[in-house]
């Protein structure tokens, strides 16, 4: 089947499927499509963008899916960059009727990235920032080794997601006390004092506090605080934070984005009247592509049953529908989807369309851990409302934990202490201390994290990890520092050698 | 419309970016390897000289909630109530994911490697020289360089010039100077002249569980190991022990399964009686090293550290190793015994272990260094 089509028939192919895009109303923006092996293919998959700078990160991943792929246990089939002009890889070796369907399916996403608000906000224009990354990295790793960079990428790598998520939405700073002056104040001199000395100690105690609102943004905090930190160190986390909120939007629209490709190609393949044995072949790739995922969510399936939704409620509302949305059997129901394109992402869409219809068709249920054997799940409900709030929970953090920088100046010594802001899921430990010690790295002190045990709000946990890769565990907070005096006579008394 | 015929990216540069993460993987197990002493996989390799270890590789490490704790969402058949098996199959290819990214690997590592790192912490203790030593001669090895010799190595010549017309901004070869010229050469390390033996003694009786057996086994393969490696002129005897010892050979010695009783003074009779025939103190380094599990008959205890006491007299170390996986009661074991009697026994070195992982510790005692001896005493 490989190498029976030319550059030519898949430019052919191209060009139809954008023309009945164009007839169903869907403007599609340019798409660079290249013909790759592969090899290229699982590279740029595992790096995220092409030309991203070297990581053995990048290399732990394309060894993994590479070898599937070559076990014949997976298959990529297309790989897109929301990226102007975007830019797609087709798979070298894939039949006709797959590249067919690729292409359909990478016109969708390139809908999607030109009018969804969220994927819209990301610098688009990104390949120049990251070739020159690269190459400074490179120049990096070649002036203080490589091992030493690769060291300092881990470290950045473990805490980059945990930046604003929306950058629209600034909470205002906490305002200062002040003294508001009062008709009778100077009846009341002593009252009018106590009043002052505690405004006056309030605001003291808010501006020692650094940082004055907890920071969420822990890359860049460290980037801007951190004490000891060479010239390039600090353009490496930087580096690794702008790349990684290019990624973020794309995490918020996963299910949407995927939803959207697939109704492209269902829609356009349809339209194509391929010849029978090529429709046989068509119809399996998109059974494939769409099939649910046994213990986990498959955003192709669940985000074309949400589209499907959308457009039967468009189509042909029930009568409390009808009530419920104002457009319901009036708007074109791909013009609905198109409404839904521009300004919904994951969260939103669940919240909105995830009805039991939709769970019946995706066959959704929501699972607990066994105790006994954590592998292991129970299936717990298949209410569409559970169900609903346990995705929207997963899908509103992007199932990352919020950890917050509560304090820069932590026991007084430069430590950092960070919050987990639960909701009511403690972190795991193994995790957290591992991570923590990364973060001591880059920090250059101490790094503790407060957080709950298990699902026990009411047992707070710290875990604390330090730059020379220990780590420890405490149910109470760590002390601040005994004074000097105590600590050196305590060395004098217990010398290090000679007792074992 | 666009469709176009590559990427433009470097051909190899996920082989290359991948072989950069193996080798960090190797290096990362290399640092943990001491904690991997007791694994099967290790005793395994045999004369083959590679091993290949399971390990956790390194970790992608983020921030994640308590795994088992949350619940989750998934697709297919069953009623609330059915259990299922694990979540999830592959994970989603490529970018910046949000799972935990859980590695296992198997490395093929060199053994000459696991040697080096595990055994550059351990020595014979009081190593003395003895008569007509030939256990190690000094051999010269070519381990450095000069600039005047016989034997030119071509490779440090060449990287010399280089480096020299690098200096003057020239990046190729050429012009060969008298001063680029080096040769090999050699440092002579002084080895110390002493003939050793090493007694090797282990309790097969019916009370060594499969798992107790297996723990000696271990502890005496990596004894051989390192002996072997480090003075690989030392003879060594096997004594295998019930209520009766005999002197068995080495793959006996690794591959026997016995039952009966347990008196281990039988053990230290015949290698008293081995010594006497074969190892005389004056010309000879004695090691005398013991494995049970502590479970002797009780009236045989004190015959056993009357023996031991003897024996300590001209060895450079008895060792003895309790092994003990269950870790139960101590109180009628022979270590016990020995904490009353015999603690402050000069070269008489105790310990015990209830897993693999103190076999290490264990290994570290016996065979510490001289100055560290000294300080645990």
């Amino acid at each position: 089947m490989s190498g029976s089509y030319t550059l030519e028939d898949l430019r052919e192919i191209e060009e139809r499927c954008r023309e009945l895009a164009g007839e169903l109303g869907f403007e599609v923006p340019e798409v660079i499509f290249h013909l790759v092996r592969p090899e290229e293919v699982y590279f740029a998959a595992a790096n995220g963008l092409p030309a991203r700078y070297s990581s053995s990160r990048w290399g732990a991943q394309f060894e993994d899916a590479y070898g599937r792929y070559r076990r014949g246990q997976e298959r990529i089939y297309e790989l897109i960059f929301n990226t102007k002009p975007v830019h797609a890889y087709l798979m070298e070796g894939n039949s006709l009727v797959a590249q067919t369907l690729v292409i359909a399916h990478c016109l969708g996403h390139a809908y999607v990235f030109e009018h969804n608000g969220w994927l819209g906000a990301v610098d688009r224009e990104i390949m120049g920032r990251v070739v020159a990354a690269a190459e400074r990295i490179a120049d990096y790793m070649g002036a203080f080794g490589r091992d030493r960079v690769e060291d300092f990428l881990d470290a950045c790598h473990a805490i980059a997601v945990h930046q604003p998520q929306a950058q629209l939405i600034r909470k205002a700073p906490q305002p200062e006390p002040e003294l508001r002056e009062r008709p009778f104040d100077v009846l009341f001199p002593e009252e009018v004092q106590a009043e002052r000395e505690r405004v006056e100690a309030e605001r003291a105690a808010l501006r020692a506090r650094f940082p004055r609102e907890p920071e969420e943004d822990l890359l860049a905090f460290i980037e801007r605080h951190a004490r000891g930190l060479e010239e390039w160190q600090r353009d490496v986390i930087s580096i690794v934070r702008s790349e990684q909120s290019y990624f973020l939007p794309q995490l918020r629209t996963k299910i949407l984005n995927e939803g959207v490709a697939v109704l492209f190609h269902q829609e356009i393949c349809q339209r194509l009247f391929l010849r029978a044995d090529r429709y046989w072949e068509y119809e399996q790739l998109n059974a494939v592509v769409t099939q649910p995922h046994q213990g986990r969510v498959n955003p192709y399936n669940l985000g074309i049953n949400l589209l499907r939704e959308v457009m039967r409620i468009a189509a042909e509302p029930g009568e409390e529908e009808r009530e419920r949305w104002p457009w319901a059997g009036r708007d074109e129901p791909l013009e609905r989807v198109r409404a839904i394109i521009g300004a919904y992402d994951d969260e939103a869409l669940l919240r909105e369309f995830l009805t039991p219809r939709v769970c019946e068709r995706s066959r959704l249920y929501a699972f607990e851990h066994l105790e006994q054997d954590p592998r292991l799940i129970r299936i717990s409900s298949r209410e569409a409302d559970e169900i609903r709030e346990l995705l929207i929970a997963q899908h509103s953090t992007l199932g990352i934990p919020q950890v917050v920088i509560l304090d820069a100046d932590f026991r007084g010594r430069g430590e950092l202490l960070l919050e987990h802001r639960h909701t009511g899921i403690g972190l795991d430990e193994e995790y957290a201390r591992g991570t923590l010690t990364e973060v001591a790295r880059l920090w250059g002190k101490p790094v503790t994290v407060r957080t709950i045990e298990g699902r026990d709000a009411e047992r707070p946990l710290w875990f604390t990890g330090y730059p020379d890769g220990r780590s420890e565990r405490r149910t109470s907070p760590p002390d601040r520092p005994e004074r000097f005096f105590e600590r050196s006579g305590e060395r004098e008394l217990s010398p290090r050698r000679g007792y074992r | 419309m666009t469709v176009v015929g590559e990427s433009g990216l470097p051909r190899d540069a996920g082989r290359r970016d991948a072989l950069h993460h193996r080798e960090r993987v190797r290096r990362k197990i290399a640092e943990h390897l001491k904690e991997h002493i007791g694994e099967e996989d290790i005793i395994a390799a045999g004369p083959e000289k590679k091993i290949r270890v399971p390990v956790k590789g390194t970790r992608r490490w983020q921030f994640i909630l308590d795994r088992g704790q949350g619940g989750g969402v998934g697709q297919g058949d069953g009623e609330p109530g059915d259990i299922l098996g694990p979540p999830g199959g592959l994970p989603a290819p490529g970018a910046a994911g949000t799972e935990p990214g859980e590695e296992l690997y198997e490395v093929w590592l060199d053994m000459d490697d696991v040697e080096e790192l595990l055994f550059s912490e351990l020595e014979l203790p009081r190593l003395k020289p003895k008569a007509d030593a030939d256990a190690t001669a000094a051999r010269p090895v070519y381990n450095d360089l000069a600039r005047i010799g016989p034997r030119l190595d071509k490779k440090a010549t060449l990287r010399e010039n280089l480096l020299r017309n690098a200096k003057r901004g020239r990046t190729s070869l050429g012009g060969i100077e008298k001063s680029d010229l080096r040769y090999l050469s050699y440092r002579e390390t002084p080895k110390p002249k002493h003939k050793a033996v090493a007694f090797l003694a282990m309790d097969v009786s019916g009370s060594m569980t499969v798992d107790r057996k297996r723990m000696a086994r271990l502890f005496f393969y990596w004894c051989v190991q390192f002996l072997r490696s480090r003075y690989d002129q030392t003879e060594l005897v096997f004594v295998a022990h019930t209520t009766e010892a005999r002197e068995v050979t080495e793959s006996e010695f690794f591959g026997r399964v016995e039952s009966g009783g347990t008196r281990v003074s039988s053990a230290f009779e015949l290698i008293a009686r081995i010594q006497r025939e074969r190892y005389p103190p004056e010309d000879w380094n004695i090691y005398i090293l013991h494995v049970s599990d502590g479970d002797n008959f009780a009236a045989d205890n004190a015959r056993t550290l009357e023996l031991i006491e003897r024996a300590a007299r001209d060895a450079a170390l008895v060792g003895y190793l309790e092994v003990d996986p269950a870790g139960g009661s101590r109180a009628h074991k022979l270590s016990a015994f020995f904490e009353r009697e015999a603690a402050s026994l000069e070269s008489f070195v105790f310990a015990g272990a209830v897993d693999d992982r103190e076999l290490w510790p264990a290994l570290k005692r016996f065979f510490a260094k001289d100055d560290v001896q000294a300080a645990v005493r």
